[in-house]
């Protein structure tokens, strides 16, 4: 005998010790100590998720856990991503000609990646899509750009006016209905401001782009729009009238802390919640912390008031699922997301986040009947998607420009004309 | 016997005399270095210059092309890259200065024997080991109008009646991130003094007093005289940190509020990053360069002229 056969010989003896220990085990068991393995295609779906705090981490992988149990085919890896460098990042692996297959990301970042010929059309397949026809049609608008339907609206959400009730009934003041107007929103932001008790009537935002955006929404109320025939016209006069009145809460009322001109998500939502401020405006991300915070009998919430011509506008946004040209698993990548958008995953995941469901029947469940939501199911009828979604060059310049324009208005170094006509044209240079 | 006849032969001639081995040799050695550097130093910097001269803005791709000097021209008319140079200054020059100043006597004072020196030059360092980012957050925190401590003592003690929010006010935001940058920069300069101080032998100072002279005096011509390489290098280094040092600033007001605290390297960024214009960035980088470079040569005179006064 040759020392190739022995050697085979001693590896068949091993073979055989080897699967004895096995079946030892295996008796021990109920189950089967050796299960079939999953059938995942070759590719796992590369996901990622921006994230801006760390309650959806865990959301997510147990999400993504239960997408696992739910099928055998598809396998997906997330990748979490810090929110302030998630864009960057999709941007550069996009240049790199690697993206991930799927991303979550924000609405206003989509016009950017399809101007970059990035983005999946998903059209036709959505169009097939069970709940297709169920979703709300504003939901589809946030997700179109240039006609395609190029991502799921994975969670939705609007701005609402955040009220202490408590507060109301301790300094006697009247709780305003649902038309309320900017004058009594006024005479209810002084009511409430004490600044002996560093209590102040309204969180106004100064920082981050939705300094700008909030703004947008009063200047709405008095009939200003941001384009009009394909034109910028956000320094129409009755856009500077509404700014004025809207710089002057905190520059002659004073119903703002002072810290508004740099206070960002995180001042406005805690000033709420420590009990600086007694109203804010915020899209409803942030009421399941409040919850929490100032205890959900203690607050409600308002559609924004109604201005001096009659209009309202809150803008909507969504998170999205977009899926990139280049995703190496395209197939599986759209199983997972049409799996998240089925009715449990979408209510568990908006639910948990504060965010809106995308369909009627998931709204009539509760938390969302209740007055924490009240304010933002109310003001479904004024919501319009976001004119700064226009222009794909205006997604990063609203940041890097139109935040410090503002600001100077905020601080005086400019007249509300002098800011929006900065504005304007800021916008205007950038139409691409 | 018989003897073999040899015939002396010439030795082969070498391809390269000893003294060119020699050098090759010497440049061989030097290579990996140079390899190193090449790579992590001038590639980037020549990449740098080379975006420069590019329309790159990475979200629209089809629009990359080359525009010479376009960049540079739309910097010099960029009214907030002067406004960030202007900021860059300020912020730099009372950093470093009060930072000496205050580092100088902090370094005087654990020059002397007390006890406990050691546990206080310990406790000195602190603000250097803490991240410039955990430095930024604990610093917006004290600064925080509704809820933090300094503006809390202020009212406690009767000095304020309403909260300043001190980083929102142009007025008060680029001074409250100086301050801070101040706090965290104070023991880099005590503990490079304090070095310097130890380094000078006592014989000097005694013969000093021999001949009369007074602390005053001794200070003037003895200390400060002795210690200037010390201070040369690292007010020069910590300058050249602070032009470039754009953490805090990130963290604590993100350049705002209205660009008050924005300086050119945290702008570099902002343009990057935000604007994702990688063309302007670089333009950017390659400014701040020139401008270190300059500032550089500068230093690196005023060094040798250091070395031959101190040696």
């Amino acid at each position: 005998m040759d020392d190739k056969q022995r050697m085979s010989r001693r590896r068949f003896l091993q073979t055989v010790a080897a699967s004895g220990a096995i079946a030892a085990v295996d008796l021990t068991q109920e189950g089967p100590f050796l299960s079939p393995r999953k059938a995942f295609g070759a590719a796992p779906v590369r996901f990622q998720f921006s994230v801006p705090e760390p309650l959806r981490i865990s959301l997510v992988e147990s999400l993504i856990d239960r997408f696992h149990k739910a099928q055998s085919e598809v396998e997906v890896k997330v990748e979490f991503v810090p929110q302030a460098q998630a864009r960057q990042k999709l941007v550069t692996s996009i240049a790199a000609g690697n993206p991930p297959d799927l991303s979550m990301m924000w609405d206003n970042w989509l016009g950017e990646f399809d101007g970059m010929g990035a983005l999946e059309d998903l059209t036709g397949q959505i169009k097939g899509w069970k709940h297709y026809a169920a979703t709300t049609p504003t939901a589809w608008q946030t997700v179109t750009v240039k006609g395609k339907i190029v991502s799921f609206p994975w969670a939705l959400t609007n701005d609402a006016v955040f009220v202490r009730t408590d507060r109301v009934k301790e300094y006697g003041l009247k709780m305003p209905k649902e038309d309320w107007t900017w004058d009594e929103f006024l005479t209810l932001a002084k009511g409430f401001t004490k600044p002996e008790k560093n209590q102040y009537g309204f969180g106004m935002r100064g920082g981050g782009t939705w300094a700008v955006l909030y703004a947008t929404e009063f200047l709405y109320g008095n009939g200003a729009q941001v384009l009009k025939d394909g034109k910028v016209v956000i320094n129409s006069k009755e856009a500077v009238e509404a700014f004025e009145w809207y710089i002057d809460l905190l520059r002659k009322h004073k119903v703002t802390p002072p810290s508004a001109p740099t206070d960002a998500y995180r001042q406005i939502v805690e000033g709420f919640g420590r009990g600086v401020t007694s109203m804010y405006l915020h899209n409803s991300g942030s009421v399941e912390e409040q919850k929490k915070f100032v205890g959900e009998p203690n607050f409600a919430t308002l559609p924004i008031p109604v201005g001096p011509a009659k209009k309202r506008a809150s803008f909507y946004f969504s998170e999205t699922l977009t899926m990139f040209k280049a995703a190496k698993n395209k197939e599986g990548a759209w199983k997972f997301m049409a799996w998240l958008m089925d009715d449990e995953p979408h209510f568990d995941y908006a639910k948990t986040l504060g965010l809106l469901p995308t369909r009627q029947n998931l709204l009539e469940r509760p938390p969302y009947t209740g007055a924490a939501y009240a304010g933002f199911v109310k003001s479904f009828p004024f919501s319009i998607v976001s004119p700064y979604l226009a222009y794909p060059g205006w997604g990063g310049k609203l940041d890097s420009e139109g935040v410090p324009i503002f600001q100077q208005a905020f601080v005086g170094q400019l007249t509300p004309k002098q800011c929006l006509d900065k504005f304007a044209e800021m916008l205007t240079k950038n139409m691409a | 016997m018989n003897r073999d006849a040899s015939v002396a032969v010439p030795a082969p001639r070498v391809f390269l005399s000893r003294a060119t081995r020699e050098t090759l040799a010497n440049y061989a050695y030097l290579l990996p270095a140079a390899v190193c550097l090449g790579g992590t130093v001038v590639f980037p910097i020549l990449k740098a210059i080379h975006m420069s001269l590019y329309q790159n803005v990475l979200s629209r791709p089809q629009d990359y092309h080359f525009i010479g000097f376009g960049n540079y021209v739309r910097m010099i008319h960029d009214p907030t890259f002067w406004l960030t140079l202007q900021n860059s200054f300020v912020w730099v020059f009372f950093s470093v200065s009060v930072q000496f100043v205050l580092g100088f006597l902090g370094a005087l004072l654990l020059n002397a024997s007390f006890k406990g020196r050691a546990f206080f030059r310990t406790l000195n360092l602190l603000p250097w080991i803490i991240p410039g980012v955990v430095v930024g957050l604990v610093w917006e925190y004290l600064y925080q109008p509704n809820y933090g401590p300094i503006n809390d003592i202020l009212r406690r003690l009767g000095l304020l009646t309403v909260p300043i929010a001190w980083l929102s006010q142009p007025t008060f935001a680029m001074a409250s991130v100086i301050f801070a940058n101040i706090w965290r920069g104070i023991p880099f300069f005590t503990i490079m003094i304090l070095a310097g101080l130890q380094s000078i032998p006592d014989e000097v100072y005694e013969a000093a007093t021999v001949d009369g002279a007074s602390v005053t005096q001794r200070f003037w011509s003895v200390t400060l005289p002795m210690l200037r390489p010390i201070i040369v290098v690292a007010t020069a280094t910590r300058i050249i940190w602070t032009f470039n040092y754009a953490d805090l600033i990130f963290v604590m007001t993100s350049g705002g509020p209205a660009n008050a605290t924005q300086i050119t390297s945290s702008y570099t960024l902002l343009t990057a990053y935000t604007d994702l214009d990688f063309g302007y960035a670089a333009t950017l980088s390659v400014i701040l360069l020139v401008i270190m470079l300059v500032f550089t040569a500068c230093y690196l005179k005023l060094t040798k002229g250091v070395e031959s006064v101190s040696g």
